[in-house]
């Protein structure tokens, strides 16, 4: 078995949007990113289907060189308007003097018992040696912006 | 008429790593200017060319406080080593 990882905005995130669940005003800091082992290293199936950081169980890194299991805490930006588009991002995360392999992140939200927001699949195993490793998030806009509604 | 197309997205977050050492300020200003600036290409071709003359702009006074900012950081470095006994060690900090 391996990973299998769909970049996805979680279903139950949507329906907890509409419940007013999540907020992402900027200051409001209990958003999430953990990181998912290699591909090989596990076995789950995650995207649209995924519901809540739990479901990452053995298949996140183990906490080891540079890496500390339930991830880094994101910077929200607040959400804003661009055209009709909602849209609302998050400044870029650095993991410092890393050694790991990753396929991808999950974040979530811990002011809501750890509820998927967004699975994030890094196109393959992603490797840092001794090293930096960085998630940059797109420029917030109706076109890239990380988590947006048209 | 009444349009109904639209939609809740995901965007496409990017992973960039170096192994062996940190980041340079060189890499780290793409990075930040690429989060900041967004030159759509559709846009005026006018307009384009001054969006990207302001984003050079703005590329070079963050490159220049990110490079203030590791030299500061290397004063500290310093600093601290000469206080713990190894001044010995402040010339890894030199480049």
């Amino acid at each position: 078995m391996a990973i299998t990882i769909t970049t996805a905005m979680p279903t139950s995130f949507k329906v907890e949007l509409m419940k007013g669940l999540h907020d992402f005003t900027a200051g409001s800091t209990t958003f999430k990113l953990a990181l998912f082992k290699a591909t090989a290293s596990g076995s789950g199936t995650f995207g649209a289907a995924t519901t809540n950081y739990s479901q990452m169980g053995s298949d996140e890194l183990p906490t080891a060189t540079g890496y500390t299991q339930l991830g880094k805490l994101l910077t929200s930006v607040t959400p804003t308007a661009d055209g009709t588009t909602a849209i609302t991002n998050f400044s870029a995360l650095t993991w410092t003097s890393s050694s790991f392999t990753t396929c991808g992140g999950l974040i979530y939200d811990t002011s809501d018992s750890n509820s998927a927001c967004a699975v994030l699949s890094f196109g393959g195993d992603q490797t840092v040696s001794s090293g930096d490793f960085q998630i940059q998030f797109p420029t917030a806009s109706a076109a890239a912006a990380i988590i947006r509604i048209a | 008429m009444i349009g109904t197309k639209g939609g809740a997205k995901i965007g496409i977050a990017t992973a960039s790593m170096v192994s062996g050492r940190g980041f340079t300020p060189e890499e780290l200003v793409e990075h930040a200017v690429n989060e900041v600036i967004s030159i759509g290409n559709s846009s005026h071709p006018v307009i384009q060319a001054q969006a990207e003359a302001f984003r050079e702009d703005i590329k070079n006074v963050m490159l220049n406080y990110l490079r203030q900012a590791v030299a500061s950081h290397n004063t500290t470095l310093t600093n601290r080593f000469t206080d713990a006994g190894h001044p010995e060690l402040v010339k890894l900090l030199e480049v």
